[in-house]
């Protein structure tokens, strides 16, 4: 089964110009692999750069690495869990895992409706302004949300998504997304839950300017 | 996601499609998007009962769990 | 589906989008960076921990439900119970009984099972992580074998 692809771009933030991407609509092996090789590596030793803490290295979870791989590889082929994937000059930027089947809208106004949660989302430890600065590319982040505005669309979601923020990324959601702020989660260790509306998912694709 | 579609007739009986255009009024799907969703999630229930787990209805205020018997 | 994006929709959402972090998700939580400021687990999510724990200890060592009931002289209703309901808060005996099985400090094991306040978040807080690592298939994989025993030298730590 051949993997759909979008062509996109991506800002090389050294370079202040355009770099040609693609997103993948899937997580294949390679973004596992260079989630492994790639990202991980650059995650902890950026973490111990940032972190000289009093923590020892055993006690990181660093088996987390593990689970994801295994709750990932478990996800593939389910219909229910579809992904993204940004890659650029050959190496994964972006991942994005959602869940388009068990999850309801929790804004009163959208009467429980269907919308597409972003189960996961992360952008590679170098295009992320806390470990690297400056970051390699930045985009990663609307280029993904729009993936899942869009196929909310296509599932006839009207564009209705929501997602648990991490703490960092607030701020993202609730200007640039322009998304809900529904509050922290207890269920959900406390991560803030923000909603989209249609409205709101048509708002954010005009921010772009020319579609 | 690949970008062709198949196509396939769907024979329901009349209440079967009477529930269908319930349905379909109530989450504001068309009839295509909704079966579809229901395939999904038809297909992630098999998934994880085919796992050995177990589905349940949670009752919100008496926090009981009640088994849905999967044959 | 087909999107078209446009290379100047593109460029003007990442000038909006600048270096900001964009991570959702639970699995997306950095080690170490992010844990220290997501919240305490109460006792509540650590009893899932105590369930996991008794169910995975019992498959490591090969035994059924009914074999740990008799080796550990606990009830077999309780033992089912316990491994079926996340929630169940079990008997003060019977979590007494299971440590001396498993060969666990009894504190500890009191604090997981939500019987003692916590003396302090690490344990719960490994309880947590050690729930989440943990899934119930039939045979324990060589992950959940990891999991389990770094769960086990931590209920094993004296204080």
């Amino acid at each position: 089964m051949s993997v759909s692809v979008s062509n996109v771009f991506l800002l090389n933030a050294a370079a202040g110009k355009a770099e040609p991407a693609e997103l993948l609509h899937a997580i294949t092996d390679k973004q596992l692999a260079d989630w492994e090789a790639e990202w991980a590596p650059e995650l902890l030793s950026s973490l111990q750069r940032l972190h000289r803490t009093g923590v020892a290295r055993a006690r990181w979870p660093q088996s987390r690495h593990w689970d994801w791989r295994r709750k990932a590889t478990a996800l593939q082929g389910m219909l229910a869990y579809p992904g993204f994937s940004v890659v650029c000059a050959g190496v994964t930027q972006g991942m994005m895992i959602l869940d388009v089947a068990t999850k309801r809208c929790r804004i009163l106004s959208q009467g429980g409706k269907n919308l597409v949660y972003v189960w996961f989302v992360e952008n590679a430890p170098w295009n992320r302004k806390e470990l690297f600065d400056p970051p390699r590319y930045r985009g990663v982040g609307s280029i993904l949300i729009r993936a899942a505005i869009e196929l909310s669309k296509d599932l006839e979601f009207q564009g209705r998504i929501g997602l648990h923020s991490l703490p960092q990324a607030n701020s993202f959601y609730a200007n640039t997304c322009g998304m809900t702020d529904l509050g922290s989660d207890p269920d959900h260790q406390g991560l803030r839950y923000f909603e989209m509306t249609p409205e709101q998912a048509a708002a954010f694709i005009a921010k772009g300017g020319k579609t | 996601m690949s970008a062709s579609k198949k196509t396939m007739t769907l024979n329901l009986t009349d209440t079967e499609m009477s529930a269908l255009e319930d349905l379909c009024s109530k989450k504001e799907l068309s009839k295509t998007a909704l079966l579809r969703q229901a395939l999904r999630l038809y297909q992630l229930v098999e998934d994880r009962i085919e796992k050995g787990d177990k589905l349940f209805f949670e009752d919100k205020e008496k926090k009981e769990k009640a088994e849905v018997m999967m044959l | 589906m087909k999107i078209e994006f446009t290379k100047d929709w593109c460029m003007s959402m990442a000038e909006l989008e600048a270096d900001a972090e964009i991570g959702a998700g639970l699995v997306a939580i950095d080690p170490v960076f992010n844990g220290e400021t997501v919240a305490v687990k109460s006792a509540e999510e650590s009893i899932v921990a105590f369930s996991r724990f008794v169910q995975l200890a019992r498959r490591n060592r090969g035994l059924t439900i009914e074999a740990l009931a008799e080796k550990a002289d606990v009830e077999v209703f309780e033992l089912v119970t316990i491994e079926e309901d996340g929630q169940y808060k079990p008997d003060l005996r019977t979590v007494y009984q299971l440590a001396n099985f498993f060969d666990v400090q009894r504190a500890n094991l009191l604090q997981v099972a939500g019987l003692i306040a916590a003396k302090d978040t690490h344990i719960i807080n490994e309880a947590v992580r050690f729930a989440a690592r943990s899934e119930s298939v039939a045979a324990l994989t060589a992950e959940e074998r990891a999991a389990l025993d770094a769960f086990v030298s931590v209920l094993s730590e004296q204080k």
